[in-house]
Protein backbone atom coordinates (compact mmCIF):
# COMPACT_ATOMS: atom_id res chain seq x y z
CA UNK A 1 0.00 0.00 0.00
CA UNK A 2 1.06 3.44 -0.85
CA UNK A 3 0.57 5.63 2.18
CA UNK A 4 2.08 8.73 0.30
CA UNK A 5 0.29 9.44 -2.89
CA UNK A 6 -1.77 11.42 -0.73
CA UNK A 7 -2.16 13.63 2.24
CA UNK A 8 -5.07 11.85 3.20
CA UNK A 9 -2.99 8.31 3.58
CA UNK A 10 -0.06 10.34 4.93
CA UNK A 11 -2.80 11.40 8.27
CA UNK A 12 -4.03 8.33 8.21
CA UNK A 13 -0.67 6.65 8.80
CA UNK A 14 -0.24 9.92 11.59
CA UNK A 15 -3.51 8.73 13.24
CA UNK A 16 -2.90 5.47 13.36
CA UNK A 17 0.77 5.91 14.86
CA UNK A 18 -1.65 8.15 17.81
CA UNK A 19 -3.54 5.67 18.11
CA UNK A 20 -0.97 3.16 19.45
CA UNK A 21 0.81 6.20 21.11
CA UNK A 22 -2.80 6.55 23.36
CA UNK A 23 -3.08 2.97 23.72
CA UNK A 24 0.39 2.84 25.21
CA UNK A 25 -0.69 5.86 27.30
CA UNK A 26 -3.58 3.95 28.70
CA UNK A 27 -2.27 0.92 29.52
CA UNK A 28 0.63 1.96 31.44
CA UNK A 29 3.21 3.95 29.81
CA UNK A 30 4.02 6.95 31.40
CA UNK A 31 1.66 9.69 31.72
CA UNK A 32 2.59 12.54 29.05
CA UNK A 33 5.17 10.70 27.53
CA UNK A 34 3.06 7.41 25.91
CA UNK A 35 5.92 7.13 22.69
CA UNK A 36 9.34 9.04 23.53
CA UNK A 37 12.44 7.87 21.56
CA UNK A 38 14.82 9.78 23.44
CA UNK A 39 13.04 8.45 26.69
CA UNK A 40 12.93 5.14 25.64
CA UNK A 41 16.44 5.03 24.37
CA UNK A 42 17.48 6.34 28.10
CA UNK A 43 15.64 3.10 29.58
CA UNK A 44 16.88 1.04 27.83
CA UNK A 45 20.12 2.07 28.25
CA UNK A 46 19.48 1.87 31.90
CA UNK A 47 18.48 -1.57 31.73
CA UNK A 48 21.49 -2.95 29.68
CA UNK A 49 23.88 -1.37 32.64
CA UNK A 50 25.12 1.85 30.73
CA UNK A 51 23.53 4.56 33.41
CA UNK A 52 22.39 3.70 37.21
CA UNK A 53 20.02 6.15 37.68
CA UNK A 54 17.30 3.77 39.32
CA UNK A 55 14.59 5.11 38.31
CA UNK A 56 14.66 5.56 34.30
CA UNK A 57 15.87 1.62 33.73
CA UNK A 58 13.81 -0.99 31.43
CA UNK A 59 14.29 -2.47 28.19
CA UNK A 60 11.82 -0.63 26.26
CA UNK A 61 9.59 -2.83 23.45
CA UNK A 62 8.43 -0.10 21.39
CA UNK A 63 12.28 0.88 20.77
CA UNK A 64 13.31 -2.73 19.68
CA UNK A 65 9.63 -2.84 17.87
CA UNK A 66 10.15 0.30 15.71
CA UNK A 67 13.26 -0.49 14.67
CA UNK A 68 12.18 -4.41 13.81
CA UNK A 69 8.93 -3.27 12.41
CA UNK A 70 11.07 -0.88 9.56
CA UNK A 71 13.28 -3.95 9.54
CA UNK A 72 10.43 -6.12 8.24
CA UNK A 73 8.33 -4.01 5.95
CA UNK A 74 11.24 -2.54 4.08
CA UNK A 75 12.41 -6.29 3.52
CA UNK A 76 9.28 -7.42 2.35
CA UNK A 77 8.67 -4.49 0.31
CA UNK A 78 12.67 -4.59 -1.48
CA UNK A 79 13.08 -1.47 0.00
CA UNK A 80 16.11 -2.56 2.45
CA UNK A 81 19.29 -0.88 1.51
CA UNK A 82 22.02 -1.56 3.29
CA UNK A 83 24.50 1.59 2.79
CA UNK A 84 27.24 3.19 4.36
CA UNK A 85 30.02 5.71 5.09
CA UNK A 86 28.46 9.06 5.50
CA UNK A 87 30.73 10.48 7.71
CA UNK A 88 29.71 7.59 10.53
CA UNK A 89 32.00 9.23 13.81
CA UNK A 90 30.43 12.54 12.52
CA UNK A 91 26.89 11.14 13.45
CA UNK A 92 27.85 9.32 16.61
CA UNK A 93 28.76 12.60 18.03
CA UNK A 94 25.04 14.39 16.26
CA UNK A 95 23.52 10.96 18.45
CA UNK A 96 24.87 12.59 20.98
CA UNK A 97 23.50 15.91 21.02
CA UNK A 98 19.91 14.17 20.13
CA UNK A 99 20.23 12.57 23.42
CA UNK A 100 21.25 15.61 25.09
CA UNK A 101 19.33 18.09 24.11
CA UNK A 102 16.15 15.99 24.28
CA UNK A 103 17.01 14.73 28.12
CA UNK A 104 17.83 18.45 28.91
CA UNK A 105 13.50 19.34 27.69
CA UNK A 106 12.97 15.74 28.54
CA UNK A 107 11.50 15.07 25.59
CA UNK A 108 12.30 14.11 21.85
CA UNK A 109 10.22 15.88 19.10
CA UNK A 110 8.10 13.22 19.22
CA UNK A 111 7.20 13.63 22.91
CA UNK A 112 6.77 17.58 22.51
CA UNK A 113 4.17 16.81 20.29
CA UNK A 114 2.59 14.62 22.58
CA UNK A 115 3.20 17.05 25.81
CA UNK A 116 2.22 19.58 23.82
CA UNK A 117 -1.80 17.78 22.70
CA UNK A 118 -1.80 17.46 26.68
CA UNK A 119 -1.47 21.42 26.93
CA UNK A 120 1.80 21.10 28.67
CA UNK A 121 2.85 24.87 27.58
CA UNK A 122 6.33 24.28 28.60
CA UNK A 123 6.55 22.10 25.36
CA UNK A 124 4.92 24.85 22.86
CA UNK A 125 7.63 27.22 24.15
CA UNK A 126 10.33 24.16 23.40
CA UNK A 127 8.67 24.33 19.87
CA UNK A 128 10.16 27.79 19.05
CA UNK A 129 13.57 26.21 20.01
CA UNK A 130 12.81 23.04 18.13
CA UNK A 131 11.96 25.26 14.78
CA UNK A 132 14.56 27.74 15.00
CA UNK A 133 17.50 25.11 15.15
CA UNK A 134 15.73 23.37 12.56
CA UNK A 135 15.83 26.64 10.82
CA UNK A 136 19.58 27.22 11.47
CA UNK A 137 20.35 23.22 9.95
CA UNK A 138 18.14 24.70 6.68
CA UNK A 139 20.39 27.62 6.71
CA UNK A 140 23.45 25.23 6.69
CA UNK A 141 21.89 23.04 3.95
CA UNK A 142 21.58 26.38 1.96
CA UNK A 143 25.47 26.94 2.58
CA UNK A 144 26.56 23.73 1.14
CA UNK A 145 26.49 21.73 3.92
CA UNK A 146 26.96 18.25 3.74
CA UNK A 147 28.62 14.57 5.56
CA UNK A 148 29.16 13.15 2.51
CA UNK A 149 27.33 10.40 0.12
CA UNK A 150 26.69 6.87 1.23
CA UNK A 151 27.26 4.05 -0.44
CA UNK A 152 25.80 0.32 -0.90
CA UNK A 153 27.71 -2.30 1.78
CA UNK A 154 27.48 -5.87 2.79
CA UNK A 155 23.74 -6.60 3.34
CA UNK A 156 25.10 -7.97 7.09
CA UNK A 157 26.02 -4.29 7.67
CA UNK A 158 22.40 -2.78 7.65
CA UNK A 159 21.28 -5.71 9.67
CA UNK A 160 23.61 -5.77 12.93
CA UNK A 161 21.07 -2.64 14.73
CA UNK A 162 17.77 -5.14 13.64
CA UNK A 163 20.07 -7.86 15.52
CA UNK A 164 21.44 -6.34 18.46
CA UNK A 165 17.80 -4.98 19.24
CA UNK A 166 16.82 -8.65 18.37
CA UNK A 167 19.28 -9.45 21.66
CA UNK A 168 18.22 -7.15 23.45
CA UNK A 169 14.43 -8.57 23.17
CA UNK A 170 15.71 -12.04 23.88
CA UNK A 171 17.18 -10.76 27.17
CA UNK A 172 14.61 -9.37 28.33
CA UNK A 173 11.53 -11.94 28.07
CA UNK A 174 14.48 -15.15 28.56
CA UNK A 175 16.55 -13.61 31.27
CA UNK A 176 17.05 -11.81 34.16
CA UNK A 177 20.25 -9.76 33.20
CA UNK A 178 18.38 -6.30 32.46
CA UNK A 179 18.20 -3.62 35.25
CA UNK A 180 14.09 -2.89 35.77
CA UNK A 181 13.24 0.17 37.48
CA UNK A 182 11.09 -0.47 40.46
CA UNK A 183 9.92 2.99 40.90
CA UNK A 184 9.32 6.40 38.94
CA UNK A 185 9.10 6.29 35.06
CA UNK A 186 11.11 3.11 34.20
CA UNK A 187 8.60 1.15 36.30
CA UNK A 188 5.73 2.38 34.71
CA UNK A 189 4.76 0.55 31.48
CA UNK A 190 2.55 -1.06 29.12
CA UNK A 191 2.18 -5.18 29.12
CA UNK A 192 5.55 -6.32 27.18
CA UNK A 193 3.49 -7.90 24.40
CA UNK A 194 1.66 -4.96 23.59
CA UNK A 195 4.78 -2.26 23.51
CA UNK A 196 6.36 -4.78 21.07
CA UNK A 197 3.07 -4.51 18.47
CA UNK A 198 2.79 -1.25 19.30
CA UNK A 199 6.26 -0.34 18.18
CA UNK A 200 5.96 -2.80 14.93
CA UNK A 201 3.05 -0.87 14.07
CA UNK A 202 4.54 2.61 14.47
CA UNK A 203 7.69 1.68 12.64
CA UNK A 204 5.87 -0.02 9.86
CA UNK A 205 3.63 3.38 9.48
CA UNK A 206 6.48 5.09 9.68
CA UNK A 207 8.83 3.80 7.43
CA UNK A 208 5.81 4.05 4.77
CA UNK A 209 4.79 7.76 5.70
CA UNK A 210 8.55 8.67 6.46
CA UNK A 211 7.25 10.08 9.32
CA UNK A 212 10.08 12.72 10.83
CA UNK A 213 9.01 15.56 13.10
CA UNK A 214 12.53 17.68 12.13
CA UNK A 215 12.09 16.82 8.16
CA UNK A 216 8.25 17.78 8.07
CA UNK A 217 9.46 21.37 9.14
CA UNK A 218 12.74 21.20 7.06
CA UNK A 219 10.22 20.12 4.17
CA UNK A 220 7.76 23.68 4.94
CA UNK A 221 10.89 26.17 5.25
CA UNK A 222 13.08 24.83 2.39
CA UNK A 223 10.34 23.75 -0.39
CA UNK A 224 6.62 24.58 1.40
CA UNK A 225 5.78 21.23 1.17
CA UNK A 226 3.00 20.33 4.10
CA UNK A 227 3.40 16.43 3.38
CA UNK A 228 5.14 15.28 6.17
CA UNK A 229 3.79 18.30 8.33
CA UNK A 230 0.13 16.43 7.65
CA UNK A 231 1.55 12.82 9.57
CA UNK A 232 2.44 15.20 12.43
CA UNK A 233 -0.76 17.09 12.50
CA UNK A 234 -2.89 14.30 12.45
CA UNK A 235 -0.66 12.45 15.15
CA UNK A 236 -1.36 15.68 17.19
CA UNK A 237 -5.46 15.78 16.71
CA UNK A 238 -5.75 12.26 17.91
CA UNK A 239 -3.40 12.55 21.00
CA UNK A 240 -5.78 15.45 21.57
CA UNK A 241 -8.83 13.68 21.55
CA UNK A 242 -7.42 11.03 23.39
CA UNK A 243 -5.69 13.50 26.63
CA UNK A 244 -9.00 15.75 26.41
CA UNK A 245 -11.03 12.44 26.45
CA UNK A 246 -8.65 10.95 29.13
CA UNK A 247 -8.79 13.81 31.60
CA UNK A 248 -5.03 14.52 31.01
CA UNK A 249 -5.67 17.62 28.80
CA UNK A 250 -3.47 20.37 31.47
CA UNK A 251 -3.71 23.52 29.83
CA UNK A 252 -0.36 25.08 32.27
CA UNK A 253 3.11 25.24 32.65
CA UNK A 254 4.15 24.11 36.07
CA UNK A 255 2.12 20.72 36.68
CA UNK A 256 3.61 18.28 38.68
CA UNK A 257 3.58 14.59 37.79
CA UNK A 258 3.88 15.19 33.94
CA UNK A 259 7.57 14.85 33.35
CA UNK A 260 8.16 18.37 32.50
CA UNK A 261 10.06 21.14 34.24
CA UNK A 262 9.35 25.40 33.07
CA UNK A 263 12.60 26.64 32.60
CA UNK A 264 11.76 28.08 29.50
CA UNK A 265 15.36 29.38 28.12
CA UNK A 266 16.90 25.67 28.75
CA UNK A 267 13.48 24.29 26.62
CA UNK A 268 14.18 25.94 24.30
CA UNK A 269 17.92 25.68 23.79
CA UNK A 270 17.28 21.89 24.77
CA UNK A 271 15.07 21.54 21.23
CA UNK A 272 17.38 23.91 19.25
CA UNK A 273 20.20 21.68 19.68
CA UNK A 274 18.10 18.87 18.84
CA UNK A 275 16.25 20.44 15.24
CA UNK A 276 19.67 21.57 14.30
CA UNK A 277 21.32 18.37 15.23
CA UNK A 278 18.58 16.41 13.33
CA UNK A 279 18.50 18.34 9.98
CA UNK A 280 22.37 17.76 10.12
CA UNK A 281 21.24 14.04 10.85
CA UNK A 282 19.35 13.83 8.00
CA UNK A 283 16.17 13.07 10.71
CA UNK A 284 14.76 13.21 14.08
CA UNK A 285 15.37 10.60 16.60
CA UNK A 286 12.32 8.36 15.25
CA UNK A 287 13.95 8.86 12.22
CA UNK A 288 16.78 7.23 13.02
CA UNK A 289 15.48 4.32 14.32
CA UNK A 290 14.01 4.10 10.97
CA UNK A 291 16.56 4.46 8.46
CA UNK A 292 18.82 2.37 10.50
CA UNK A 293 15.99 -0.67 10.28
CA UNK A 294 16.25 -0.35 7.22
CA UNK A 295 19.66 -0.83 6.38
CA UNK A 296 21.31 2.75 7.08
CA UNK A 297 24.30 2.05 8.80
CA UNK A 298 24.98 5.43 9.05
CA UNK A 299 21.80 6.06 11.26
CA UNK A 300 22.65 2.65 12.98
CA UNK A 301 25.75 4.56 14.28
CA UNK A 302 23.52 7.88 15.14
CA UNK A 303 21.13 5.10 17.16
CA UNK A 304 24.32 4.45 19.49
CA UNK A 305 25.12 7.70 19.89
CA UNK A 306 22.18 8.48 21.09
CA UNK A 307 22.04 5.34 23.46
CA UNK A 308 25.91 6.61 24.39
CA UNK A 309 24.21 10.44 25.07
CA UNK A 310 21.41 9.67 26.75
CA UNK A 311 23.72 7.08 29.27
CA UNK A 312 26.33 10.21 29.50
CA UNK A 313 23.33 12.34 30.57
CA UNK A 314 22.59 10.62 33.49
CA UNK A 315 26.34 9.49 34.60
CA UNK A 316 27.27 13.04 34.34
CA UNK A 317 23.93 14.72 36.00
CA UNK A 318 22.68 16.69 32.75
CA UNK A 319 19.58 15.36 32.26
CA UNK A 320 17.01 17.76 34.05
CA UNK A 321 14.11 16.98 36.46
CA UNK A 322 10.45 17.08 36.28
CA UNK A 323 8.15 19.20 38.48
CA UNK A 324 6.64 17.42 41.22
CA UNK A 325 4.45 17.21 44.21
CA UNK A 326 6.77 16.50 47.55
CA UNK A 327 4.18 13.82 49.06
CA UNK A 328 5.02 15.09 52.74
CA UNK A 329 4.68 18.76 52.36
CA UNK A 330 1.96 18.56 49.46
CA UNK A 331 4.51 21.50 47.42
CA UNK A 332 5.14 21.33 44.32
CA UNK A 333 9.01 21.34 43.27
CA UNK A 334 9.91 23.27 40.90
CA UNK A 335 12.05 21.15 37.96
CA UNK A 336 15.23 22.29 37.14
CA UNK A 337 18.16 21.93 34.58
CA UNK A 338 21.41 21.51 36.54
CA UNK A 339 24.50 23.18 35.75
CA UNK A 340 25.95 20.43 33.92
CA UNK A 341 22.94 20.16 31.50
CA UNK A 342 22.90 23.92 30.77
CA UNK A 343 26.92 23.56 30.15
CA UNK A 344 26.14 20.18 27.54
CA UNK A 345 23.62 22.01 25.99
CA UNK A 346 25.61 25.31 24.75
CA UNK A 347 28.87 22.96 24.15
CA UNK A 348 26.13 20.50 21.99
CA UNK A 349 24.82 23.89 20.34
CA UNK A 350 28.55 25.27 19.54
CA UNK A 351 29.51 21.42 18.34
CA UNK A 352 26.49 21.52 16.10
CA UNK A 353 27.46 24.85 14.44
CA UNK A 354 31.21 23.23 13.78
CA UNK A 355 29.58 20.56 11.93
CA UNK A 356 27.22 22.68 10.15
CA UNK A 357 29.54 24.91 8.85
CA UNK A 358 32.62 22.56 8.63
CA UNK A 359 31.50 19.75 6.54
CA UNK A 360 31.19 20.78 2.82
CA UNK A 361 30.17 19.36 -0.17
CA UNK A 362 33.33 19.14 -2.41
CA UNK A 363 35.26 17.82 0.68
CA UNK A 364 36.34 14.12 0.43
CA UNK A 365 35.73 13.44 -3.64
CA UNK B 1 -6.23 20.94 -6.41
CA UNK B 2 -3.45 21.11 -9.00
CA UNK B 3 -3.50 18.54 -11.57
CA UNK B 4 -0.99 16.11 -11.85
CA UNK B 5 1.76 16.04 -14.85
CA UNK B 6 4.66 14.36 -15.95
CA UNK B 7 7.50 15.10 -15.27
CA UNK B 8 11.63 14.34 -14.88
CA UNK B 9 12.96 13.59 -11.57
CA UNK B 10 16.22 13.86 -10.43
CA UNK B 11 17.62 12.50 -7.52
CA UNK B 12 20.85 12.60 -5.84
CA UNK B 13 23.32 10.91 -3.68
CA UNK B 14 23.08 13.67 -1.53
CA UNK B 15 20.86 16.75 -0.09
CA UNK B 16 23.84 19.23 -0.81
CA UNK B 17 24.22 17.97 -4.52
CA UNK B 18 20.40 18.50 -4.74
CA UNK B 19 20.71 22.40 -3.22
CA UNK B 20 23.55 22.86 -5.45
CA UNK B 21 21.51 21.86 -8.74
CA UNK B 22 18.71 24.26 -7.15
CA UNK B 23 21.50 27.21 -7.35
CA UNK B 24 22.77 25.99 -10.75
CA UNK B 25 19.36 25.78 -12.22
CA UNK B 26 18.31 29.40 -10.93
CA UNK B 27 21.60 31.12 -11.94
CA UNK B 28 21.17 29.44 -15.72
CA UNK B 29 17.45 30.41 -15.39
CA UNK B 30 16.23 26.81 -16.37
CA UNK B 31 13.05 25.78 -14.90
CA UNK B 32 12.56 22.98 -12.13
CA UNK B 33 12.07 22.87 -8.23
CA UNK B 34 13.25 21.23 -5.38
CA UNK B 35 10.59 18.91 -4.04
CA UNK B 36 10.86 16.14 -1.56
CA UNK B 37 12.11 12.73 -3.40
CA UNK B 38 8.53 10.69 -3.90
CA UNK B 39 7.84 7.96 -2.37
CA UNK B 40 7.27 5.58 -4.97
CA UNK B 41 10.97 5.94 -6.06
CA UNK B 42 12.77 6.38 -2.36
CA UNK B 43 12.11 5.39 1.13
CA UNK B 44 14.68 7.90 1.87
CA UNK B 45 13.72 11.21 2.21
CA UNK B 46 16.09 13.47 0.82
CA UNK B 47 15.61 16.23 -2.36
CA UNK B 48 15.05 16.01 -5.92
CA UNK B 49 15.11 18.42 -8.67
CA UNK B 50 11.59 18.37 -10.75
CA UNK B 51 11.46 19.30 -14.22
CA UNK B 52 9.77 19.68 -17.74
CA UNK B 53 10.59 16.51 -19.06
CA UNK B 54 11.58 17.89 -22.90
CA UNK B 55 14.40 20.21 -20.67
CA UNK B 56 16.34 16.88 -19.97
CA UNK B 57 19.37 17.54 -22.14
CA UNK B 58 19.68 21.32 -20.79
CA UNK B 59 19.19 19.82 -17.20
CA UNK B 60 22.36 17.40 -18.06
CA UNK B 61 24.07 19.88 -19.23
CA UNK B 62 24.16 22.03 -16.24
CA UNK B 63 24.69 19.09 -13.90
CA UNK B 64 28.04 18.36 -16.39
CA UNK B 65 28.75 22.17 -15.83
CA UNK B 66 28.83 22.23 -11.73
CA UNK B 67 30.11 18.64 -11.34
CA UNK B 68 27.19 17.44 -10.07
CA UNK B 69 26.55 13.53 -10.17
CA UNK B 70 23.05 12.45 -10.28
CA UNK B 71 21.80 9.00 -8.48
CA UNK B 72 18.92 8.67 -10.86
CA UNK B 73 16.52 10.27 -13.75
CA UNK B 74 13.23 9.06 -13.15
CA UNK B 75 9.92 10.31 -15.33
CA UNK B 76 6.66 10.30 -13.09
CA UNK B 77 3.17 12.01 -12.88
CA UNK B 78 4.02 14.80 -10.26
Amino acid sequence: MNLSDSKKKLALAGAVCGLVAACLAYFGNPANMAFCIACFIRDTAGALGMHSAETVQYARPEIIGLVLGAFIISAATREYRSTAGSSPAVRFVLGMILAIGSLVFLGCPLRMIIRMSAGDLNAWIALIGFILGVGTGVIALKKGFSLGRAHLTNRMSGAVLPVLMLGVLVLALATTLLKSSESGPGSMHAPVVLSLIGGLVFGIFAQKSRMCFAGSIRDVLLMKNFDLLTIIGSFFVVMLIYNIASGNFVLAFDTPGVIAHSEHLWNILGMYAVGFAAVLAGGCPLRQLILAGQGSSDSAVTVIGMFAGAALAHNLGLAASGTALNAETQEIVAGAVPVNGKAAVVICIIVCFVVAFGNKRNEGR
Amino acid sequence: MRKKEQKLVITFHTTADAMAMEKACRESGVPGRLIPVPREISAGCGLAWCAPPDRRESLLEIMSQHGIEQEDLHECMI
